[in-house]
């Protein structure tokens, strides 16, 4: 039998969901465990014991000395980094909050001061070259399944290439953009979610960020303003996940 | 000297503690929270309150609809919204989802691999492969749950002020009692073994909770009558935390499940009170690592009021009607139990329905000063008795007993 590929886990800062997400697999994470052996992912384990790693998962953004040092450590040691969630691949919603980081310990905290040696948060994609980006706040936990399968079988993931809007069709769910008039943001979010928010019945809030290519983010601004939404509503809306200025 | 110790395992977020010994005496522990400031109250200032709820679920993956609800209690409140009976229900419904998902992550795979020596549960399957089942099956019901409430397993947008995106159909509203009342047989097998431990840690000296059972307008304690926030909790700043530390009237306190159960037994369902009543003199003692059993306990509360509340519903039928919002000048606070306790969400909002004023606190940072204190007993009773890695796995252990989420402690402000 072929050895095991040695995986980690790294959680930089974030809310703790794509770490998460990974034991909500339940069975299939018994099915990857078949191909992988688990050797670093704090969350889960005590056990700290990799020293080079086959594949690592990079969730969070860096807000923190401490986290660009653990990146480096996982670039470094680490033959396929994927930078996982829209933390790693965007930045996300932390790091849309704007001001210099200095200006917002004061605010917080009262304190001129940066003991602790924060950072303005940042996606891992800025700091360090990935081998593959899987966005979504949180990302589809079947995704990083078929990602990983495809890796253990010496296959190139597949990166998605199509709007929230395909999956929203796919579903037969109705308009919410045309139909309701809610703000929707599913013609230019980069799919994989299967519609998760059209579902309820609500818009799509961009957690995957923007799809690159071929959308057309103007005209998506200009259907908002015509529902009446104004100016700082619909650009806050578009910078919320992916600090994105159409 | 000061003894460093790595960051936590087996919690949710990244922490650690240094122990400070002088003369081969503890004479202090810091614990550190290391993880990254968030900013989450400066995210939502200036923000139209709709959207609001769903970033605030953002703080929390483990806790996130407990986060959402705040965050629609607190903007209702300021708006003077009520919303009617079902509405009240399915959130309930919702946060027990996350009652069971929470706890059953916390005790099968975080904690019971201590009971049994393993460094996780993955490991532990070999062994004790059945009970790390149980765990997933009772977690896999719970998220099903939250996913039905709040839209999705992690981060849903489906809970919103004044009702819902989507209500759950009949045979959703089925599908839960007739899970909640077969799992149930599972609940009790996990407080026979949480009972079984021997207490470590501290004992609390004041507990606090909601004055409903998993949300409140007020919170109580351990003293008389019910009290806002503001009245008897103070916060401040530490050089070495990113989270803020929290007093009730000057000292350390504790929230969570054990208080939940030590000030509201009254409000559990029968077979829970009962269960209750069998561990009542164990539990009063306060030591906090029967938080554990009393998450225990919850499970088994969890999965009965989830089955009377189906029930309750599909006797009622569903109506999924919305109750109308309207925009005002307003300031409100969402009290809500977390899963590891107590969580404020605090709002003013102006004219134009945006956030003016946010004020986010956590059951990690309100428990801060309680772990330390369980840290620094625990440290001084070890230090010197047993070799280094014993007094820091046990440590952990004191740490892990609160169930602390690290992530959601590091953004506490006041404006």
């Amino acid at each position: 039998m072929m050895d095991k590929l040695k995986l980690a886990v790294f959680e930089l800062t974030d809310c703790g969901g794509c770490a998460l997400n990974i034991l909500f697999l339940y069975e299939k994470l018994f099915d990857l465990l078949e191909f992988y052996e688990i050797t670093e992912f704090h969350m889960a384990t005590s056990l700290s014991e990799g020293s080079h790693y086959d594949v690592a998962l990079v969730t969070g953004t860096v807000s923190s000395q401490r986290d660009l040092a653990l990146l480096k450590e996982a670039r470094n040691h680490s033959d396929y980094l994927i930078a996982l969630g829209t933390c790693a691949t965007h930045g996300s919603v932390q790091a849309s909050v704007e001001g210099s980081i200095r200006e917002k310990l004061k605010r917080v905290y009262g304190d001129e001061g940066n003991p602790m040696r924060a950072l303005d948060s940042k996606p891992v994609v800025e700091y360090v070259a990935v081998d593959f980006a899987l966005p979504g706040c949180p990302y589809d936990k079947n995704e990083v399944y078929q990602v990983l399968m495809d890796i253990a079988k010496g296959i190139e993931p597949v990166k998605k290439d199509y709007p929230v809007c395909v999956e929203c069709k796919l579903n037969e769910y109705e308009c919410v953009l045309v139909k309701k008039g809610l703000p929707c943001l599913g013609p230019i979010t980069y799919g994989g979610c299967n519609a998760a928010c059209i579902r309820s019945g609500l818009g799509c809030i961009g957690c995957r960020g923007p799809l690159p290519g071929e959308v057309n983010p103007a005209s998506e601004y200009e259907i908002l303003k015509d529902l009446g939404y104004d100016d700082d509503y619909i650009l806050r809306k578009f910078k919320t996940f992916a600090r994105w200025e159409p | 000297m000061i003894i460093e110790l790595r960051e936590f395992t087996r919690v949710e977020g990244n922490g650690k503690a240094e122990i400070v010994v002088e003369n081969g005496e503890v004479k202090d522990v810091r614990l550190k929270i290391v993880e990254g400031p968030r900013f989450f109250e400066l995210l939502t200032l200036g923000r139209h309150y709709y959207d609001v709820p769903d970033l605030e679920a953002r703080i929390c993956a483990i806790c996130y609809l407990s986060h959402s609800v705040a965050s629609v209690l607190g903007i209702e409140k300021a708006f003077g919204v009520e919303v009617s009976e079902e509405i009240q229900l399915l959130r309930e419904l919702g946060l027990i989802g996350e009652l069971l998902e929470s706890h059953a992550l916390h005790l099968y795979l975080l904690v019971a691999p201590d009971v049994f020596g393993y460094p996780d549960a993955i490991r532990m399957a070999t062994k004790h492969g059945e009970l790390v089942k149980e765990g997933l099956a009772l977690k896999a019901f719970g998220n099903s749950i939250r996913e039905l409430i709040g839209g999705r397993e992690i981060h849903g947008i489906n809970v919103k002020p004044g009702g819902f995106g989507r209500y759950p159909t009949v045979e959703e509203l089925e599908n839960i009692e007739r899970e909640s009342g077969a799992l149930l047989r599972l609940a009790r097998r996990a407080v026979r073994l949480f009972a079984s431990l021997e207490p470590y840690g501290e004992k609390a000296g004041h507990f606090v909770a909601t004055d409903g059972y998993l949300w409140g307008d007020k919170l109580i304690s351990d003293e008389d009558g019910s009290f806002h926030y503001t009245e008897r909790i103070e916060e401040r700043s530490l050089v070495y935390s990113f989270a803020k530390q929290s007093r009730y009237k000057g000292e350390p306190f504790f929230v969570g499940a054990l208080p939940r159960l030590l000030l509201k037994a009254e409000m559990l369902t029968p077979t829970a009170k009962r269960l209750f009543e069998e561990h009542r003199e164990k539990l009063a003692t306060g030591y906090v690592s029967y938080n554990n059993l009393a998450q225990a306990i919850e499970l088994v509360y969890a999965l009965e009021r989830a089955g009377e509340i189906a029930k309750k519903l599909l006797d009622k039928g569903i109506k999924g009607e919305n109750v109308p919002v309207e925009v005002k000048e307003g300031e409100g606070i969402g009290y809500v139990e977390a899963p590891r306790g107590v969580l404020i969400h605090h709002y003013r909002i102006d004219s134009g329905g945006k956030i003016a004023y946010s004020n986010i606190i956590t059951p990690t940072a309100l428990n801060h000063a309680m772990m330390e204190a369980s840290l620094f007993k625990e440290a001084r009773k070890l230090y010197g008795e047993t070799d280094e890695t014993v007094l820091v796995q046990r440590l952990e252990e004191t740490v892990r007993a609160f169930d602390p989420c690290i992530s959601c402690s590091v953004h506490i402000v006041k404006l």
